[in-house]
């Protein structure tokens, strides 16, 4: 479901992403761990097609996400580490907007309604606005707007960074969910308990460089962390 | 995509108290000079039918005289104001209303009221075209100055963009919502004072103020347009909302209050104008010489009025005299006059750096407050002068030369003061305004094309810096 196929990019001298080549499966839960500026951010941009690769393919649902870049968008939901939402509008506002930007349709308050509760928002939380909501209270309307849109594919950008144990592991079991659901997650992330409580498989990248990739279940706490610290120090 | 992207955004701004603050402002300004517009119309047009009317009663029952002493005394025709002067007066303060029609020269018109006015009146008269010239603009940039900056220093644009939404759509949404905050503020009350405009016109005169109307609307539209689409580029361009905000507000200060004063010093020393006291010393050598030449070829005389001229032939004289100043006059008020206007098409180009030097003859031209109207306006009033002479001294040389040395004996009546048709005038109508400030409409189109490309460029630019 997404193809990253020998990618490299470059920006000016230095290479942020070196040769990189990974596949996430549909229904698999792919979590990207690496230190600060290893490159797995610009993994992400360069999925969402906010940058184009220096070399490579990038591929969505076999689509090029360079060549067919609203299409490719079509089947994306994208929720970033702080999902940014327009603060004097209600939960219910937003999510009605950011819907019926991507599905071109206007949802009934009802179905709205339906949506941020599934994604665990409290009902009377909805007309609040977002500019009083906490952080996990926004990554859950981030949530419910990609329910909204039925995407194929979650691209999540360190979504469990500075929430509390219990909102993250709240966001971890909507992800399960969403990949019983048949829907891809590449997620980027330092929490390497996440990663192994949630991912499927976990990729491992180190200056630009996919350095190590496994399957979670092969893979104890502690032989992940003693893993991921051995990479760092070389 | 752009509707929903407009509706948000319109939303959003309609929760900001920027607009409720500012643009409740403007609106109140907009009432209080459409009012002060409203009765200073009002008050001009009774004064001016009622002196009008006065001033030929007079001329008709005037005493039986020598028709020189009542070609000298003349009359006054007062200059009708446009209906639209309401919205923009124009050059009107600063040019006066009435003209003295009297024998032997050529008046200019007086009584302007700007020779009243206070100091503060050199920054701007209040009225509705001047809210809409500088003070919309300024709203536009202050509630529009991080419609983009803002959605990326919160990366919202992120999120948008993630969603599908094009730079295409983006622009146009948000330049939708922007113009629909400056419709809902001006559009009502526009539509309005439109309404009771055309509403108080006699039938014959409504079908023109529509047209000019309309042609506002679209200058008025595309200028403030030029600012909807250059704010949104300045605010993608930029590096962050406070330097947008800079930016605009610099550019609103050179453009407002900057631009206009070095156009008007620019285009002065561009084509140059006589001083008062040069041109009246010109036009008056300039008719002296011409008289001298028109009395020696037609009475062998070597100055005018030259006692060898015999008072039988003194009507004849007046006659030649007159005409011969004609020439003259036409020849140093055209000079003047068409000095004026090249300054005034000359400004038109400086509107490629600031539109609102081009709105600003645009707009006078549609009100029918510009000089190309007000030239009009004189060179009828001339005309009406040089018909009194005309008949008075037709008069002169049918009774009074006749009489030979008894000239001065001869007294006119009722039947020749009557003889002299009361004068009349219209104002030019919408295409006379339309020929004369064509060049300005293109160039706000022109500039209105230019914004629109560069927010274009600005949008489709790499926004994930």
């Amino acid at each position: 479901m997404l193809d990253a196929i020998e990618v490299t990019k470059q920006f000016g001298a230095k290479r942020a992403l070196d040769n990189v080549s990974l596949s996430v499966l549909p229904g698999e839960i792919y979590c990207l761990l690496g230190a600060n500026g290893a490159g797995k951010t610009t993994l992400v941009n360069l999925f969402l097609n906010f940058l184009q690769p220096t070399s490579g393919t990038l591929q969505i649902g076999k689509l090029d996400v360079v060549r067919q870049p609203l299409e490719t968008k079509r089947l994306l939901a994208y929720i970033p580490e702080q999902v940014t939402l327009y603060g004097v509008l209600s939960g219910l506002e937003n999510l009605a907007f950011f819907s019926s930007l991507a599905i071109g349709e206007h949802l009934p308050r009802q179905r709205l309604l339906e949506l941020l509760e599934a994604a665990g928002l409290p009902r009377q939380a909805a007309d609040d606005r977002v500019a009083t909501y906490s952080k996990g209270m926004r990554q859950k309307v981030g949530i419910a707007i990609a329910l909204a849109k039925n995407a194929k594919a979650l691209l999540l950008d360190e979504p469990t960074s500075g929430l509390d144990p219990s909102a993250a592991n709240e966001f971890s079991e909507l992800l399960v969910k969403a990949s019983n659901d048949g829907v891809t997650v590449l997620t980027t992330t330092h929490d390497l308990f996440h990663a192994k409580q949630t991912g499927t498989r976990i990729g491992i990248m180190k200056q630009g460089r996919l350095v190590e990739e496994l399957r979670s279940e092969e893979v104890s706490h502690a032989d992940l962390e003693a893993l991921y610290l051995k990479h760092m120090k070389s | 995509m752009f509707a929903i992207i407009a509706a948000k955004d319109l939303r959003v701004l309609t929760r900001d108290g920027r607009l409720l603050w500012a643009g409740g402002l403007v609106v109140m300004l907009m009432l209080v000079a459409l009012a002060a517009g409203w009765n200073r119309q009002v008050q001009l047009n009774s004064e001016r039918s009622a002196g009008q009317a006065l001033d030929y009663d007079a001329w008709l029952h005037q005493r039986h005289r020598h028709p020189h002493d009542a070609a000298e005394q003349g009359m006054h025709v007062f200059k009708p104001e446009p209906s639209l002067a309401v919205f923009d007066p124009g050059i009107g303060p600063f040019v006066g209303s009435t003209v003295w029609l009297q024998a032997h020269r050529q008046s200019e018109v007086k009584f302007r009221p700007a020779q009243d006015a206070t100091g503060l009146q050199r920054f701007g008269e209040l009225s509705p075209a001047w809210l809409l010239q500088v003070l919309l603009p300024l709203l536009i940039i202050v509630i529009g100055f991080n419609s983009v900056s803002d959605e990326r220093e919160r990366g919202t644009l992120r999120q948008l963009i993630s969603l599908g939404a094009t730079a295409r759509s983006l622009l146009f949404g948000k330049a939708a919502a922007l113009a629909s905050c400056v419709g809902i503020l001006i559009a009502p009350v526009g539509l309005a004072i439109a309404v009771l405009i055309v509403a108080r016109l006699p039938a014959g005169e409504r079908v023109d103020v529509v047209y000019r109307i309309a042609w506002l609307a679209a200058g008025y539209g595309l200028y403030l347009g030029f600012f909807v689409f250059l704010t949104l580029a300045v605010s993608a361009l930029a590096r962050s909302s406070r330097a947008a905000l800079v930016l605009l507000l610099g550019f609103w200060v050179a453009t407002m209050l900057i631009a206009p004063r070095t156009a008007s010093e620019a285009t002065n020393l561009l084509y140059p104008t006589p001083s008062r006291l040069d041109f009246d010393d010109q036009l008056a050598h300039d008719m002296a010489d011409a008289g001298r030449k028109a009395w020696s070829t037609h009475f062998g005389a070597r100055t005018q009025w030259d006692p060898s001229v015999p008072l039988s032939k003194w009507g004849a004289a007046l006659k030649v005299d007159d005409e011969a100043g004609y020439g003259a006059l036409d020849e140093n008020f055209g000079r003047l006059w068409d000095t004026f206007e090249r300054q005034q098409l000359a400004q038109v180009w400086i509107g490629l750096v600031a539109p609102v030097v081009a709105l600003r003859g645009y707009s006078m031209g549609l009100a029918g407050t510009d000089f190309s109207q007000h030239r009009d306006f004189s060179t009828a009033a001339e005309a009406q002068r040089r018909k009194i002479q005309n008949i008075v001294s037709e008069d002169l040389i049918e009774h009074a030369d006749r009489l030979g040395n008894a000239h001065f004996t001869y007294k006119a009546g009722p039947e020749l003061w009557a003889s002299v048709p009361q004068f009349k005038y219209e104002l030019p109508s919408v295409s006379f305004a339309l020929a004369h400030h064509w060049a300005s409409l293109a160039l706000l189109a022109v500039m209105f094309c230019l914004s629109v490309a560069l927010a274009q460029y600005a949008l489709t630019r790499p926004l994930m810096r």
